[in-house]
């Protein structure tokens, strides 16, 4: 294993060596500061993204847990709050200084921050652990420009949370498609008085369920053009302001979360698009006192199809990392099934090795049990680096449509002319 | 005065209170439904009634479960050294513009107004590089260096026109004491401009206090934020917490409301020579 | 700084007389010399603020007009990645930016916006503050408490008062609507209509500044001598006379400070709107600063090159506002 290391170390740094022209001299000894007498050492730092209060507390445990495998290994460990934390890692891995030796990086941030030169490809490397037992999905976000530049860490998709209780009122089951949506939005309002789905307003990845349902995409990366001006697009808008205008979701062209969360989790509506980072939050709420009440199933199908949007989390590893020998292998345990199944039993978020979801523990989890086929079925994202920049326009449009400041054709249609100025060589 | 008391029917002076509490309402409404907020369990954070179960389980949640005191701590350094450093600066700064005219003093006064106009908010990648690069990323320094760049100029003119008020005088019968044109500004000149320096001191502790933007954007971990950035953590997309997020902003408004209470009486008087003379 | 004072002071005496204009150098380096002399102390006392100005907005604000004149974005600018160095290969392009800028439809609706937007929170802050400081200047019963209650918004570190707004105006449960709807009033969307939404940014704003318009200008109420009222009286001048003829020709040095400074600082407005709305709903309530600051952190690649060219569109606009605003004040016979 350490000759493992030592060449893949060498193979990481010709890879940097090729894609830069030179390079200051600096730090001679902490570059290669990974290693004393074949035994790991330095320090790793390490930003979290996980949410504060819940999660961060498991991650931290299970981080610090390295440092008993590598006890010459100090794993400091940073919790940046994920709104901040894209921002701040490009502004810190650009400027040479500050830049942590692994990151948390969302599925989208991946492929833009390789693209940058900011990660360390990890081919070959120690990180990169029995790979095969990874899910494709959750493998396929990894990959840019041939290379892999990030290890799974966690999977998601979102499906519909619902309040067995409401619909059990209403007497209806959960809606299928969209038409049944509507039909059943009536039944829960006359039955019940309560809203059928709070639909969120402010962000476009609510929008994207939507959006596969009728069949379309954002982009098409094989063939290099630009979808969302098309039919299915503008279908995918006219249905969810039919849903708003029909009463059948009620939603909000700001504060969308807080909203959305204090709607469902107080019984206010019976259902709500959400994904298992939100479980253990909305489980919390006075309509799910008995945990039987609560409920998820796949989204409703558009005209189409049923898909939703996969998401998930990565370790990536800073390219400038002056410890690459002892971020390879922190990677590799954070990613390792051991650790893996300890945080889906800790926090029911769903693993990406396969082989973990054997684990008794794992496949009992209620949580996983519901999103396990929802994410194996779950719609891919085009892995591009300007992946992330494309909700930007697209939710305000998205938002326009809902508050009735553009139709679903204009909205298409600006969507496509911003997102072909963001990707030059699409048409 | 023009209108005095003898002078005002009774209807008048209903319409004058009137007035004055209506507007009193609004301004401190918004900050006292927070305070109130604040005191009810966080599952009641958005009922109507002014009081219900009134707990500290808001405060506790957040002094026991996150690091608020390392951040309130770090904000006090940050905010106090820029508010020191600040009024010095604004002050020597005013007094040489008030009473030198020295080369370079016009294009010094543009200068001062044109930092008010480029968007700070573009500023933030360069500033970060250059911060980077002279090793104060994540320091309280490179914090208050930023402050006083937004502070000092609006303050430098403050005070400018407050010392443009003294008349001067004073300055020449220290000149005749034998004392330099510094000993003059701090002993003589100074100890008169205690109400500008007061404003001016409100100014940059309000600017430091409560900035967001360079704060979340230059530092990192929990150890090193302040309390805007450290706030942060509350509004994290996937967390609704309107209970502790009301208690963290009534921790954060107190110490502004007592620099403020202490500093209000000087306001007007301070206010109004920087304004007049500015 | 004050080293080289001595020495030069020293040789300096007597050619004060002789301020010759365009002398050879040696004359020139004396005239430095004399300068030096007389201003030592005041470059002395105006240098530090003069060093950190220069370095912690020259230096961006320089980078920022050079990078407007280029191609530059995240993905083509110099950096330094751990021991690796990459060069930047951005090129410069003139003033295609600028020209760009001006074609954009989105940069013109931003325009437009952030001007009404700017013209609206100015002038109601600033009548809203004049009026409450003519109110305040009578001899009322409380003078002090109201004093204080009113400076309250001012007191209060900005973003927690925009997160009291926010909180009292969440459509479904914010306190505002809730009233309403105890009322029999339809709930009133109040950030997810664009119409209202940019009433209620304009309401937030004015709500933070009036308390700085006002105090201003109390104190400048204050300034007016008294006797020019009671002459006016005398002379049978009815109320609003004497505000037309005393009041305001009064206040007009404060006013003209006030509102320069309030049309910058509302021009960049940028907590109120990115902490209320985020320039939503849609891009109702989107100005220059949010939209370019949304160029530099949320398009990816980061877009410097045009948020810098917006930048200094902004700042231009404003010093041409500025230089005019002076120009009118100086015919007017204000000296500044």
């Amino acid at each position: 294993m350490r000759r493992g290391i030592a060449a893949t170390a060498l193979v990481a740094s010709l890879a940097l060596a090729a894609t830069a022209c030179g390079g200051d001299t600096t730090d001679e000894s902490g570059a290669k500061g990974g290693k004393s007498g074949g035994e790991l050492a330095g320090t790793v730092t390490w930003w979290d993204t996980s949410t504060v209060g819940s999660e961060d507390k498991v991650f931290k445990a299970l981080a610090e847990g390295f440092e008993k495998e590598h006890p010459k290994v100090k794993v400091n460990y940073v919790n940046v709050p994920f709104a901040d934390a894209q921002n701040k890692f490009k502004n810190a891995a650009s400027s040479g200084s500050g830049a942590p030796d692994v990151i948390r990086s969302e599925v989208a941030w991946t492929p833009d921050f390789a693209s940058l030169g900011y990660l360390a490809p990890l081919d070959g490397t120690a990180a990169l652990d029995k790979e095969d037992d990874y899910l494709k999905q959750a493998a396929a976000s990894t990959k840019y420009d041939g290379k892999t530049f990030g290890v799974p860490q966690v999977i998601d998709s979102v499906g519909i949370f619902y309040n067995k209780k409401l619909l059990k009122e209403a007497g209806v089951e959960v809606p299928k498609t969209l038409d049944e949506l509507t039909e059943a939005a009536k039944v829960i309002k006359s039955k019940t008085g309560k809203a059928a789905l709070y639909l969120r307003g402010d962000d476009a990845y609510w929008f994207l369920s939507f959006l596969y349902g009728e069949g379309g995409d954002m982009i098409n990366t094989k063939d290099k053009s630009v979808t969302i001006d098309d039919k299915p697009a503008i279908d995918a808008f006219k249905a969810v302001k039919e849903l708003v205008d029909s009463k059948a979701a009620v939603t909000d062209a700001t504060n969308g979360w807080d909203n959305m969360q204090k709607a469902i989790k107080d019984g206010e509506v019976a259902m709500a698009i959400n994904g298992p980072w939100a479980v253990t939050d909305t489980l919390a709420g006075d309509a799910f006192k008995d945990k039987a009440n609560f409920g998820v199933a796949p989204v409703p199908a558009g005209s189409k199809t049923a898909g939703s949007p996969q998401g998930g989390h990565n370790y990536a590893v800073y390219a400038g990392s002056k410890n690459l020998d002892a971020s390879y292998e922190f990677v590799k345990y954070m990613s390792s099934a051991k650790v893996q199944a300890e945080v889906t039993e800790k926090l029911s978020l769903l693993p990406t090795r396969a082989s973990v979801y054997g684990e008794p523990k794992v496949a009992e989890n209620e949580i996983v049990q519901f999103f396990k086929p929802v994410v194996e079925t779950a719609v891919e994202r085009p892995w591009v680096p300007e992946g992330g920049s494309l909700f930007a326009p697209l939710q305000t449009q998205y938002t326009k449509v809902l508050t009735g400041q553009a139709t679903p054709e204009q909205a298409a249609k600006s969507t496509g002319d911003s997102y072909r100025k963001l990707l030059k060589d699409y048409k | 005065m023009p209108n005095t008391r003898r002078s005002r029917s009774p209807l008048a002076s209903i319409g004058l209170h009137g007035t004055l509490l209506i507007a009193t309402v609004v301004a401190v409404f918004p900050a006292l439904w927070v305070l109130l907020t604040s005191l009810k369990p966080a599952k009641f954070a958005t009922t109507t009634d002014f009081f219900h179960d009134t707990t500290l389980a808001n405060y506790t949640h957040l002094l026991g479960d996150t690091k608020f005191l390392t951040w309130f701590g770090n904000s006090v350094i940050v905010a106090a050294t820029t508010t020191v450093i600040g009024v010095f600066l604004a002050a020597t700064t005013g007094y040489a513009v008030s009473r030198f005219r020295f080369p370079g003093m016009r294009p010094l006064m543009w200068v001062l107004l044109i930092t008010q106009m480029f968007p700070m908010a573009i500023l933030i990648v360069p500033l970060y590089n250059l911060f980077s690069s002279m090793g104060l990323l994540n320091q309280p320094v490179g914090l208050v260096i930023t402050y006083l760049t937004i502070a000092v100029p609006f303050c430098a003119w403050m005070m400018k026109g407050f010392f443009d008020a003294i008349p001067v005088e004073i300055d020449e019968s220290g000149r005749v004491d034998g004392l330099n044109p510094f000993g003059t500004f701090w002993r003589l000149i100074l100890p008169l401009a205690r109400p500008g320096l007061a404003v001016t001191g409100f100014y940059s502790f309000i600017t430091a206090w409560g900035e967001v933007a360079y704060a979340s954007a230059f530092m990192v971990g929990e150890d090193n934020m302040t309390l805007a950035g450290g706030l942060q953590t509350f509004v994290n997309q996937y967390t609704a917490q309107w209970g502790p997020m009301t208690a963290a902003s009534v921790l954060i408004a107190v110490p502004a409301v007592i620099v403020f209470v202490l500093v209000q009486r000087h306001l007007v008087t301070g206010m109004t020579a920087g304004a007049t003379k500015g | 700084m004050a080293v080289h004072t001595g020495p030069s002071v020293a040789k300096a005496p007597g050619k004060a007389t002789v301020p010759g204009p365009r002398r050879p150098a040696r004359t020139r380096e004396s005239g430095v010399r004399r300068a030096l002399s007389t201003h030592w102390y005041a470059w002395t006392m105006v240098a530090p603020v003069v060093i950190v100005l220069a370095i912690i907005v020259g230096y961006p604000l320089g980078r920022g007009i050079w990078l407007s004149l280029t191609d530059a974005t995240e993905a083509n600018v110099e950096r330094t990645i751990g021991v690796n160095h990459i060069p930047a290969t951005y090129e410069f392009t003139g003033l295609q930016n600028y020209v760009d800028a001006f074609g954009d439809p989105v940069f013109l609706q931003r325009l437009v916006w952030t001007i009404v937007w700017t013209v609206a929170c100015v002038s109601i802050t600033y009548s809203l503050g004049l009026a409450l400081a003519t109110l305040l200047n009578r001899q009322v019963a409380g003078r002090g408490f109201y004093r204080m209650a009113l400076v309250v918004p001012w007191a209060i570190p900005g973003f927690v008062s925009v997160f009291s707004w926010n909180f009292l105006y969440n459509e479904k449960h914010g306190l505002l609507n809730k009233i309403l709807v105890g009322g029999g009033i339809d709930a009133v969307p109040w950030l997810n209509d664009p119409t209202i939404a940019k009433l209620s940014v304009i309401a937030v704003n004015v709500w933070l500044g009036v308390p700085f318009m006002m105090v201003a200008l109390l104190g400048g109420l204050q300034s007016i001598p008294g006797d020019l009222y009671e002459a006016a009286e005398m002379d049978g001048a009815s109320a609003w006379q004497r505000f037309r003829h005393i009041t305001l020709p009064g206040l007009r040095p404060v006013s003209t400070t006030v509102i320069l400074l309030s049309t910058i600082w509302t021009f960049n407005m940028f907590p109120v709107i990115f902490l209320l709305t985020r320039g939503g709903p849609g891009d109702a309530t989107e100005i220059l600063v949010t939209q370019a600051f949304r160029m530099t952190f949320v398009d990816s690649p980061r877009n410097f090159s045009t948020s810098a060219t917006w930048g200094v569109i902004i700042l231009l606009l404003l010093l041409v506002f500025a230089f005019f605003y002076r120009r009118v004040l100086k015919k007017q016979g204000e000296v500044w």
